[in-house]
């Protein structure tokens, strides 16, 4: 087993003051904290600033820990506890106050010896709860408007004899009609093994919508952006348009703008009871090529229409 | 089928995720989350987002030692930073489709 050098991992003298360690603690914690760092190694890096300060802020703990680095600390076979060695203390890090599960080297140290080796003789005080487990769930549009039963595997650390294994799981679960992109569904007891089977962490599916070929989510409307040719929104017109609930006709209303909506009731998600519309933006196209008739057409609308799209520029 | 829930009340809340109920009525006292339920703080029931933050916060409150006001004002930042980076990706997709 590896020494830990608490002080080392905080970043101060052997013999810095309880001041000097939470100074150390707090700006450590703010740089590597998870929910502020998104680094992938800021979790593991954080786990080892907090089992330092969990050991440093206290004086039972940190004499104790002082006691066994005058020891020896590490040596070239690596660290052990010293034969007879128990905490005053045992193992009574609050597992509120540093949800991390810390290292063989703490426990062995504190709690009279690694939690994965005592499995067969648990006390009230070794029974631990599972990590919660979060996996994102990609779902379609069109799955989230009538739910769907959705198979998700991952995998869980669990412990198989004495030794820590990926425990693969698949499950199947029924995501509820409406749900809506960030929503997050619990599946008991489905995460992470714990000592027993009634703490057993939880899984936690965060749902993420796919983005849509055809239509973008506001809230509960949908958006569906429409290409008129320029006679169709001059003219107006009746087309047929897609929704997430089948094909619909929808009247363009003669001079349409580029970016007017079009309200389509209750063809929108619906979400805790709540329909929402589809709402269709027009977008005017013009064809990529033109002919030397059109061309002529073209010039002869612009004679006739006199137009300025830019009047607003010259006020 | 697996069971799911999208609701916890303050006792499995407290139960499953090792949080005191101080801790849950401080969090709600300074309006991270509002309970979707109940009156009495004992009938407090929150949807899962809301579970979510709740525990965000009390970790961040417990783990980076700072007060309440400190944390709501985390956390509210954290959330808006989240909403921004949605609405950011929607006016993305949107963008591209009208160009």
């Amino acid at each position: 087993m590896e020494f830990k050098d608490y002080y080392q991992v905080l970043g101060v003298e052997d013999d810095a003051d309880l001041k000097q360690i939470k100074k150390a603690y707090r700006k450590l914690a703010l740089k590597l904290h998870p929910d502020m760092n998104a680094a992938p190694d800021a979790e593991e890096k954080f786990r080892e600033v907090a089992e330092a300060y969990e050991v440093l802020k206290d004086e039972n703990k940190r004499a104790e820990y002082d006691q066994l680095k005058r020891y020896g600390g590490q040596n070239e076979q690596g660290f052990d506890v010293p034969p007879g060695w128990q905490s005053s203390d045992g193992y009574t890090h609050a597992r509120g106050s540093a949800s991390a599960d810390f290292s063989d080297f703490f426990n062995s140290v504190f709690g009279g010896g690694s939690r994965h080796h005592q499995q067969s003789h648990q006390t009230e005080s070794d029974l631990y709860k599972g990590q919660d487990v979060e996996l994102e769930v990609p779902l379609f549009l069109e799955e989230s408007i009538k739910g769907i039963v959705k198979r998700v595997e991952y995998s869980v650390p669990a412990l198989t004899g004495n030794k820590v294994e990926q425990l693969k799981k698949s499950l199947e679960v029924k995501i509820p009609e409406g749900t809506s992109d960030g929503e997050r569904i619990r599946v008991k007891g489905q995460g992470v093994p714990g000592s027993e089977s009634s703490l057993n962490g939880d899984l936690y599916l965060h749902i993420r919508l796919i983005p849509h070929p055809l239509f973008d989510v506001q809230g509960n409307n949908l958006l569906l952006t429409l290409p008129l040719a320029p006679w169709e929104a001059a003219l107006g017109t009746k087309l047929e348009v897609p929704t997430l609930y089948g094909k619909i006709s929808l009247n363009i209303p003669p001079n349409s703008h580029s970016g007017q909506k079009l309200r389509v009731k209750g063809k929108g998600l619906k979400h805790k009871g709540n329909q929402g519309d589809l709402l269709v933006v027009i977008k005017i196209d013009i064809p990529n090529k033109t002919t030397a008739e059109t061309e002529k057409l073209w010039s002869q609308l612009a004679d006739e229409a006199n137009f300025n799209p830019r009047a607003e520029w010259s006020k | 089928m697996s069971e799911i829930t999208l609701h916890l009340t303050i006792q499995e809340l407290c139960q499953y995720e090792e949080i005191t109920q101080d801790s849950v009525y401080a969090v709600v006292e300074y309006g991270i989350v509002d309970p979707v339920d109940g009156n009495a703080v004992s009938e407090w029931v929150f949807d899962l987002d809301s579970a979510h933050w709740i525990k965000k916060a009390v970790r961040l409150n417990q783990q980076l030692q700072i007060d309440w006001v400190a944390t709501a004002m985390v956390i509210d930042l954290m959330r808006q930073k989240e909403q921004l980076k949605k609405e950011n990706s929607q006016l993305k997709a949107r963008l591209d489709r009208l160009l």
